[in-house]
């Protein structure tokens, strides 16, 4: 049975490298996203394998789910005309005159590399970290699963930071381009029986993640993500949100995640003089309170990514011409 | 019991070296995607053999959100990357 495991492990581990590496190499993009896809899938086991259910949690939520349907959004964008066999990168023409530059990133890379290999290798062989610690302040944290426990109450700011860092990269996508809240064409009967049916299991599944986080593998992130994947599913039926709730509905809603944390930091920092620092008898409740404003605004923010632009922008401009 | 899990889920594993062997020959781009529509659906029965094996519950709910986000890139796909098709296929 350890033989069994072993050699599913190498086998899981190896599958990995290469897929890693044929989706880097491969010059056809579309291949490289479906190499990438089925990389996030191996990858998902993988975490399985090394007893990590939560990042697995997250890689199936994110890397199925959302990865893929923006990564192919992309790539139509990029080619938005040819052919749909062909989306190979067009061969640089001015290869040498790159080439004389290409050893200073390679000669940087593999500083880094070996530089992290040294700490790697220096390493402690055994080392409990700080899982004993969290285990014996668990009673107190208000959630009985260790890694939400860590994430909402421990160390609560890095999530905090974490969901500012999706807004600025929405923000990022809005100052770039606008996007047309015109409904496309209609999606068919498939695709319109899917879209009707998903949406509503895909609400519950979040809403089960969001729950179950607090004793199990599950949690506001996870949550989000299938809450994403719902938007993603409705734009890519085709629905396409009413102008006038873009404007100010919108950003309400997306900043309702970040504006509950820091709210929740300030009025903890001025009772209990530190940032983030729950009361004991109360901190499931602020935990949960948190957790379901950061779902909405994680899985709203990845489905307006999706849309790939500022959705305002565009009316100010129709009305403007 | 476990032993057998373990080997159905090693088993799944091969299966999805072969269907990698589709991705990479290709010739279409819908082979490849619906070859990684395949490792989605290998990929949940490989963690529902993984949860019973493990006795761990929580795999139950990975496979769930795979199962449910599968067919995500799939729609992606035929709705974005696949214009043409799509142009071919609408009355005039």
């Amino acid at each position: 049975m350890t033989l069994l495991t072993w050699v599913f492990d190498s086998l899981l581990g190896l599958s990995l490298l290469w897929l890693a590496w044929r989706a880097l190499a491969c010059p056809d993009l579309f291949k490289a996203i479906v190499l990438f896809v089925a990389f996030g899938l191996l990858m998902a086991l993988a975490w399985v394998r090394l007893a990590a259910p939560d990042v697995a949690l997250a890689e199936a939520a994110i890397g199925a789910g959302l990865t893929g349907a923006l990564l192919m959004a992309a790539l139509a964008k990029l080619h938005p005309t040819e052919a749909h066999d062909d989306f190979t990168v067009p061969p640089e023409k001015n290869v040498t005159k790159v080439w004389s530059w290409q050893w200073l990133p390679a000669v940087a890379i593999l500083l880094v590399t070996t530089g992290l290999g040294y700490v790697v290798l220096s390493l402690p062989p055994y080392a409990a970290g700080l899982s004993t610690e969290v285990a014996a302040n668990l009673a107190i944290s208000g959630a009985s699963n260790p890694v939400t426990a860590v994430l909402l109450n421990f160390r609560g700011y890095d999530t905090l930071l974490e969901i500012v860092v999706l807004l600025l990269a929405l923000l990022g996508v809005w100052s770039l381009n606008s996007a047309s809240l015109d409904r496309k064409a209609a999606p068919g009967i498939v695709l319109d029986t899917l879209a009707r049916l998903l949406t509503p299991i895909f609400i519950l599944v979040a809403a089960y993640l969001l729950w179950v986080g607090a004793h199990a593998p599950g949690g506001a992130f996870q949550a989000g993500a299938v809450l994403g994947a719902a938007g993603v599913l409705l734009l890519l039926a085709g629905w396409r949100p009413r102008a006038g709730l873009m404007a100010l509905p919108l950003r309400l809603v997306l900043v309702t995640g970040p504006a509950t944390f820091v709210i929740v930091a300030v009025l903890t920092l001025l009772m209990k003089g530190q940032m983030l620092e729950y009361p004991p008898t109360q901190a499931g409740v602020l935990i949960l309170i948190l957790e379901t404003a950061a779902t909405v605004s994680i899985g709203v923010t990845l489905a307006a990514l999706f849309l790939g632009g500022d959705p305002r922008k565009n009316n100010r401009n129709k009305n403007q011409t | 019991m476990q032993l057998l899990y373990l080997a159905l889920a090693l088993f799944l594993l091969l299966n999805l070296g072969a269907g990698m062997w589709r991705v990479l020959r290709g010739p279409t781009a819908a082979d490849r995607m619906l070859a990684a529509q395949l490792f989605g659906t290998t990929a949940v029965a490989i963690l529902l053999l993984l949860a019973q094996a493990n006795t761990n519950a929580a795999l139950r709910d990975v496979a769930l959100v795979f199962a449910l986000l599968a067919a995500m890139t799939a729609v992606a796909f035929v709705r974005r990357a696949w214009p043409n098709q799509e142009a071919n296929h609408k009355p005039k």
